[in-house]
């Protein structure tokens, strides 16, 4: 029920219009609820059917919920059914399963009353394969199964046990006759019959039997050859004019016929015998090769007399102990005959040939046997096993180890037809007119060029690491020590004026023959060395760069360690550029002060001798003549011609740098001694000027930088006024101008020189 | 650039089968390798370690042992900081050659070189060398010395610690010098070994070093 109040609100009732307005709210409440009664009776109808809708739909709800019980049973039946069904399938597979295994049974009892028959018969008959084929099927049943069986029928029939019985002697004999034959067939050195029995081993499950006999009959074929091939090898050699690597054709020749072998049973035993036998022919063949390269390598030694000759190189280096310079190494005692590097050339490159021989011979073996291992059947255990037997086999045998005897040998070798050769040639040493560099350092690196290329030869990782590093050491020792030697002294600074040179030429010519003097000599020396230096700079990135890229090109297989390795090795010849590097700093310090200096400064220092108080006429006068700046230019460009046709371009614009650094700080303590007045300022300002333009003319790179105290010095003593300077005053970068060098007390000490500005105008100038 | 501040070069040399291999396979990969084969050449590995905040990259060569590799094995002792000779305490023909692999050195190596004596396996109880023949034979070659167990990874670690500890003070000893001339961090190591009588003043390292190993 409407409650009064709540739609009257607080109407006032007690007045008439209160009363009014409440009614009239009343009314309008009363024909809204009218409204909204007729809404939901309109909708009775609908409401109405939807029910009986629904009470329809509830009867047939009702029958589908029987359906479904009915359903339900059904399912649950056949499932039952299925199971049942199923079990007697089961049980039928099984029964099935035993049924052939009993026709098995009976077909191996079939064919092992046959084998025993027919075993007997072919033995007398000899036909061995059809034998060994009986006796492969007799091995091939189940043995336990068998024995069962031959129990299981005892009593009834008892042919089945002698069966059993002939077949085990079948068997036992026929293993007795075919080892018997092949044998002989060895003994006879029937080829024929050797393959024949061969294979017959498998069928008789004497696999490893097999594999050992018949690859014992190779290696004695093998040996034969390799004698044969060792002791007609000088003369084979002779012949086809091979002398120089007789040794590494044998070597060579030798591995082939090992890997030929291989290569040729390998098809035979994988289709009689199965994969994962290669590894037991493998083994036994090493031994044997083992054995002719330890006589070949006894003959090699002799013939190459490779103990006398490493003695000889051990005790002539030992003999030596230091390095000297820029002369072969003298044996001292006298007892050693010094080797010449020439004569072991063409041994060296025999040896790298056997050495990569026979790593080419290991890898070829390596790939065959871990392929066959990896292509057989057996358990993962068991071919881990293998595969590190025959990694074993290969680090371990006897060929490995002559061969790390062979490249020890082979280093040595090398590193002495490096160090001599490298002392041969800066002996050797010569110059040409003209030139720049010397004959040494074209020498030097093709000598070390062709010992790591021909260690990239040996196929061993291990050996071209040792000849880069030997390379390095090589280069930092004899070669640095040779280009450094003539630095050491200094610059010959020769004449002291041109009077001297004049007289001494006259009376060279006066003797007849216009000799080089001494000092001359030394000066080239110098000269051609600082060049040799900052050229080898440039030659040893060329070498470390072609090297790197042949090597990595000659061994696309690297593991990432050997590659490692081989960068770390590679960095320390890049390194050798560093200590270049430090002998052209050298060789330019020693310019500097033995050649630069001594001359430089005396000019620079005429300076004090001028007047730089000018009047007008002082002025006209000095420009008439030769001013400072066109002397000290000339004098420098003298002695900057004698070494711009010889320096090396980049020495030469080192050379310019240091007598620019030179020069501008010579001056700069030349103008602090000095009195300026506003005349001399401006000279003083046009001369610097004139300066750098020369200085910028003589180099390729910008001198401003350098001369920039100088010109902002001047550009001090060259002011109108001391206020002035606030238009110049620029202490940090912009685009026009370059940042002061000078601190502001320098400034106030450079102001006081100008002898008409004064002392408290410098004071309270603002910077 | 790598992130390190220096790099050392490390070899170590010593008759075979005194466990040079071990010792570095236990300092790189913590283990103690069963059934190891000799080294084939050279070998190596790289650890980075840090020390007193600064990392420092250590190139480890591992030498075989064995004659037959001997020129090998030579080529590199000339780039080597610092050089672990080691023998066997437990074997006197490896501590007899020890003159021999001295003379080696001489030979080969920078005389600036950095030199460490390590007597390894002393967790067995076949002793054959005492702690103080080893010591003594040290002091009498400039050495500095150390008993260690790569079985036991007794010392190992501070071995090669001490080894960094020492390069890089005598690297920045000399660090100034090489600065501007020399930029790489391999040569900075190079150039800045301390001079030889730098170090054989610091009398103290040796039983230092020497005094935690029983
Ligand atoms: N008890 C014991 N045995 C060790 C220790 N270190 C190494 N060994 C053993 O010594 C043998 C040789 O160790 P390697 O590390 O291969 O020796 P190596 O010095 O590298 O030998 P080469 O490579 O031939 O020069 C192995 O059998 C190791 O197990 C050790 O600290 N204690
Ligand atoms: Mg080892």
């Amino acid at each position: 029920m409407l409650d009064l109040r709540s739609v009257i609100g607080d109407e006032d009732i007690s007045s008439a219009e209160g009363i009014e307005r409440a009614c009239a709210t009343i009314t309008q409440k009363e024909k809204e609820v009218n409204e909204r009664l007729e809404a939901i009776l309109s909708r009775q109808c609908q409401i109405e059917s939807k029910l009986s809708g629904i009470s329809r739909s509830m009867s047939t709800l009702h029958s589908v919920e029987n359906d479904t019980k009915s359903l339900a049973d059904r399912i649950s039946q056949t499932a039952a059914l299925a199971e049942s069904v199923s079990a007697k399938v089961r049980r039928l597979d099984e029964a099935r399963s035993r049924v052939s295994e009993c026709q098995q049974r009976v077909h191996d009892l079939i064919d092992l009353q046959l084998c025993s028959q027919g075993v007997m018969t072919a033995i007398r008959e000899e036909d061995y394969e059809k034998g060994a084929a009986h006796v492969s099927r007799y091995l091939s049943m189940d043995q336990n199964l068998l024995q069962r069986t031959a129990d299981d029928v005892t009593g009834s029939v008892t042919s089945v046990s002698k069966a059993l019985q002939t077949l085990e002697e079948a068997t036992t004999k026929m293993r007795e006759i075919i080892s018997q034959k092949f044998d002989e067939a060895v003994r006879k050195d029937d080829l024929a019959s050797v393959e024949r029995f061969f294979k017959i081993f498998p069928l008789l499950g004497m696999h490893k039997d097999g594999i050992a006999k018949f690859s014992s009959y190779i290696c004695q074929k093998l040996e034969v050859k390799a004698q044969k091939e060792l002791r007609t090898s000088m003369d084979v050699a002779k012949a086809e004019k091979r002398m120089a690597v007789a040794f590494a054709d044998t070597l060579t020749s030798l591995l082939e016929n090992f890997a030929r072998v291989f290569k040729v049973n390998q098809p035979i035993i994988e289709s009689c015998y199965g994969t994962g036998y290669l590894l037991n022919m493998y083994e036994i063949l090493q031994v044997e090769c083992d054995k002719e390269v330890r006589n070949l390598i006894l003959e090699f030694n002799k013939n190459r007399q490779i103990a006398k000759r490493v003695a000889q190189i051990n005790e002539y280096m030992k003999s030596d102990g230091g390095v000297t310079l820029g002369h072969f190494r003298k044996p001292s005692g006298g007892s050693v005959d010094k080797l010449n590097p020439k004569d072991i050339d063409s041994l060296i490159g025999e040896i790298t040939i056997m050495h990569s021989r026979a790593e080419l011979y290991f890898r070829f073996m390596k790939r065959r046997v871990v392929a066959d291992l990896e292509g057989s059947s057996l358990e993962d255990e068991d071919k881990k096993a293998k595969l590190s037997r025959s990694e074993n086999i290969i680090t371990k045998c006897d060929l490995s180890r002559q061969m790390q005897e062979l490249l020890g040998t082979y280093l040595l070798l090398e590193r002495y037809f490096m160090e001599e050769s490298v002392l041969k040639a800066i002996a050797l040493d010569t110059f040409e007119q003209g030139q720049q560099c010397s004959s040494m350092v074209d020498d030097v690196f093709f000598i070390i060029r062709k010992s790591i290329r021909r260690s990239t030869s040996t196929q061993s990782m291990n050996g071209i690491c040792a000849v880069i590093n030997n390379a390095a050491s090589c280069f930092e020792g004899d070669f640095i020590n040779a280009l450094k030697g003539p630095l050491k002294n200094g610059y010959p600074s020769g004449y002291i004026d041109l009077a001297q040179a004049y007289n001494a030429i006259q009376s060279s010519i006066q003797q007849g023959k216009l000799q080089t003097s001494d000092a001359e000599q030394a000066r080239t020396n110098f000269i051609v060395q600082l060049n040799n230096a900052d050229m080898s700079t440039e030659f040893i990135e060329t070498l470390w760069a072609t090297m790197s890229e042949e090597i990595r090109g000659a061994f696309a297989n690297m593991t990432q360690r050997e590659s490692e390795i081989l960068e770390s090795c590679m960095s320390g010849l890049k390194g050798v550029k560093d200590s270049l590097k430090a002998v052209v700093d050298f060789g330019m310090q020693q310019l500097k002060s033995s050649a630069i200096k001594p001359r430089l400064n005396p000019w620079v220092d005429q300076f004090l001798t001028y007047n730089h108080r000018l009047t007008e006429e002082e002025l006209a006068a000095y420009e008439a003549g030769e001013t400072f700046a066109q002397f000290l230019i000339v004098q420098i460009d003298g002695l900057l011609n004698s070494f711009k046709s010889v320096l090396s371009p980049r020495n030469y614009d080192a050379l310019v740098s240091i007598l620019a650094t030179e020069v501008t700080s010579r001056l700069e303590r030349a103008i602090k001694k000095s009195t300026f007045n506003r005349l001399g300022g401006l000279v003083l300002d046009q001369e610097v000027r004139a300066l750098g333009t020369y200085l910028t003319g003589a180099t390729s790179w910008s001198v401003r930088d350098k001369m920039a105290r100088l010109t902002q010095i001047a550009t001090l003593l060259n002011l109108e006024k001391v206020s002035e300077l606030s238009e110049y005053w620029n202490p940090n970068e912009n685009n026009d101008m370059p940042a002061w060098r000078i601190t502001p007390n320098e400034v106030r000490s450079i102001l006081i020189l100008r002898e008409d500005f004064r002392i408290e105008d410098i004071k309270r100038v603002k910077i | 650039m790598e992130d390190y501040k220096f790099l050392f070069k490390v070899v170590l040399v010593g008759n075979a089968g005194v466990g040079k291999t071990c010792l570095v396979r236990r300092f790189t990969q913590g283990l103690f390798p069963p059934g190891q084969g000799a080294t084939i050449g050279v070998d190596f590995m790289i650890k980075t370690v840090e020390v007193e905040g600064e990392k420092i990259k250590l190139q480890i060569w591992d030498t075989a042992g064995q004659e037959r590799f001997r020129s090998i094995t030579q080529s590199y002792y000339r780039s080597a900081h610092a050089l672990i000779l080691v023998y066997d305490i437990s074997c006197q023909p490896t501590f007899d050659c020890l003159p021999d692999w001295l003379r080696e050195i001489q030979e080969y190596a920078n005389s600036k070189v950095l030199k460490i004596l390590v007597g390894n396996k002393t967790d067995r109880d076949d002793r054959e060398i005492p702690t103080q023949i080893g010591e003594e034979f040290a002091k009498q070659h400039d050495m500095y010395f150390l008993e260690t167990s790569a079985k036991e990874a007794e010392n190992v670690e501070r071995l090669f610690y001490e080894i960094a500890a020492e390069l890089i003070e005598q690297a920045r000893s000399k660090e100034p010098i090489s600065q501007h001339s020399r930029s790489t961090a391999d040569s900075i190591g190079l150039s800045s070994l301390g001079s030889k009588a730098n170090y054989l003043s610091q009398s103290g390292c040796c039983s230092s070093l020497s005094s935690h190993s029983t």
